[in-house]
């Protein structure tokens, strides 16, 4: 019984871990920034969001990416609720995207996610330049959606074998 | 065509409005949320800034915690490495010690001076505490150049309070939570510090660039010719935002073919701040010793005199002290007067006794002479060409040993 209990725990934990991650990922940063590698950067957040969304995974709570968007602005600093703004907008695009595909692709997915960062990113840039006043480096911007795009396909593929895990 | 059309709606409808059976939200209404989050946010409410200082103390200690393993291999990459060039830099910095205690020693005369100045003047004493902080978040984010430090407003930490890695200014607070505070650093675009470069003298305003170099922007045409790498950056404190006189960093020249720019590279690497010292500023009038000499020194014109009848009782003091010295001097000239005669006495004696000498000597050689050549000189029977004895010529006729002057 309890062994029963304990596999529940640990699967709740397992179907979780996404959401787990994505919250890590804003407190923490994974990017690799502390490389010092110049103009090397990528948005973790933006990946995890996208992949899970578009396989409409049930754990993967639209409120709890909202939240981890406020997170995420606290953190690095940004007025509060831009990340959010952002999350939920690759959320409505998966969403939108998913409605319209009949036949998955995950190279078509790809090239989809390339677009939606970069109208997020110019957005993002927009908004903190116009009405925050912030200033900001478009070619940091442009660089940081590069190799989020490149990174994508890389953590695609591990996130398969956690879909394939879960599944088993 | 409307087909199309009409797909398109349904799909946008469906992707903004539809909820799965988890989701407890529609995406709409988050799109919502997060724009009355936006608006809400940068409103200048106590309510909303209370809200928001909770979310940051809460976000910022779960941050930090979340942080500690990446932060272990982090910290175990960079001693690694700091082990291998070691011995190396530890030479450089016993040499730079050295260099440093010396100037370290003029600096605070200087200190002192300045201090002592503004006394003079009846400024206010700026008594600055620094309290050391810890880092507790720094994602050296692309964007934006940030930490987060472990004081707050409970420390009396407020917006704009300096921040600095040993004696180099890192930056400034831009935001204050009970117990945390946000720190923006010198390398981020938005940050801009009125700086004096020196020798030149010049003023200008830096810029961070977001990388470890800040630019210098705002100087007079020419007066950049002048710069070297030699040349250094501190704050001149315009603006009073930051103090002046903090060393921020040396000048780098970077030349392209068109152009050429001037760029400062701190004396602080960002990358690799752990703790840093918080100036905490307490601003108060001088203190004086007697609350009757608070009431005098109320007034400029009180306080000038209160100057001047100090000054008149340092020179009063000294007077007497330079007459004393001048009683002792003159006893000692008398002394050293006396001396000199007593000495002068002494000499005439040794002189006397020497010219005696002379005459002994002189009349013992007359009379050896006298034995030898006497009877060539005298006058007899026989040597009718002599003197009388007891003569001059007789004398002379001795001395010249028996040669008698025609």
């Amino acid at each position: 019984m309890s062994s029963l209990k304990t596999r529940g725990f640990y699967y709740k934990i397992y179907s979780l871990l996404p959401i787990i991650i994505l919250f890590i990922s804003v407190l923490n940063e994974f990017d690799f920034n502390y490389l010092n590698l110049d103009y090397f950067s990528f948005n973790f957040p933006f990946i995890l969001i996208f992949f899970f969304t578009i396989k409409e995974f049930k754990h993967f709570d639209y409120l709890l990416v909202f939240f981890a968007g406020l997170i995420n602005d606290t953190v690095v600093g940004m007025p509060l609720g831009v990340s959010s703004l952002s999350y939920i907008l690759i959320c409505i695009a998966t969403s939108y995207f998913r409605n319209i595909t009949i036949r998955p692709n995950p190279i078509k997915d790809w090239f989809y996610f390339l677009f939606i960062i970069s109208l997020l990113n110019s957005v993002n840039f927009s908004i903190l330049t116009l009405f925050f006043s912030y200033k900001l480096i478009l070619m940091d911007y442009l660089v940081n959606t590069f190799f989020t795009f490149l990174f994508y396909i890389v953590f695609v593929s591990l996130f398969k074998y956690y879909l394939k895990g879960l599944d088993d | 065509m409307a087909s199309s059309r009409d797909d398109f709606i349904i799909a946008i409808r469906s992707a903004f409005l539809k909820k799965s059976t988890q989701q407890k939200f529609s995406l709409l209404t988050l799109v919502f949320i997060s724009i009355l989050v936006i608006i809400l946010s940068n409103l200048d409410l106590r309510v909303i800034k209370y809200i928001k200082i909770g979310i940051n103390e809460l976000v910022y200690r779960s941050s930090f915690v979340v942080s500690i393993p990446e932060n272990l291999a982090k910290n175990t990459f960079t001693e690694v490495s700091d082990y291998t060039t070691f011995f190396k830099d530890y030479k450089k910095t016993k040499d730079e010690l050295n260099i440093l205690k010396s100037k370290d020693i003029s600096s605070e005369i200087t200190q002192y001076e300045n201090k002592e100045l503004k006394e003079l003047i009846n400024d206010y004493i700026s008594s600055s505490d620094k309290i050391l902080a810890k880092i507790i978040v720094d994602h050296d984010s692309p964007f934006l150049k940030s930490i987060i430090i472990n004081k707050g407003s409970k420390d009396n930490i407020k917006i704009g309070t300096n921040v600095y890695d040993q004696s180099y200014l890192v930056g400034r607070v831009i935001e204050v939570n009970f117990k945390t505070a946000r720190v923006l650093l010198l390398s981020d675009l938005n940050s801009n510090v009125p700086v004096t470069i020196a020798p030149q003298n010049v003023q200008a305003i830096i810029t961070g660039r977001g990388d470890d170099f800040a630019e210098i922007k705002y100087i007079k045409q020419g007066l950049d010719n002048e710069f070297d790498e030699k040349s250094i950056v501190y704050t001149s404190g315009t603006g009073a935002i930051f103090k002046s006189g903090i060393p921020i960093g040396k000048v780098r020249i970077e030349e392209s073919d068109k152009s050429k720019k001037f760029n400062v590279e701190f004396y602080s690497d960002f990358s690799q701040l752990k703790y840093v010292f918080v100036e905490v500023v307490t601003t108060s009038e001088i203190n004086l010793e007697t609350e009757k000499e608070n009431e005098d020194i109320q007034t400029p014109i009180n306080a000038k005199l209160k100057i001047l009848e100090d000054e008149l009782k340092i020179i009063e003091q000294s007077n007497i002290k330079f007459k004393d010295e001048n009683e002792n001097l003159k006893t000692q000239i008398n002394e050293l007067n006396n001396m000199i005669t007593k000495f002068q006495g002494e000499i005439l004696d040794q002189k006397q006794i020497i010219n005696q000498f002379d005459l002994d000597k002189n009349e013992l050689e007359f009379l050896r002479l006298n034995l030898d050549y006497g009877h060539k000189c005298r006058k007899s029977f026989f040597n009718n060409k002599g003197y009388i004895v007891g003569t001059t010529e007789y004398k002379s006729c001795v001395l010249n040993r028996g040669r008698i002057n025609e």
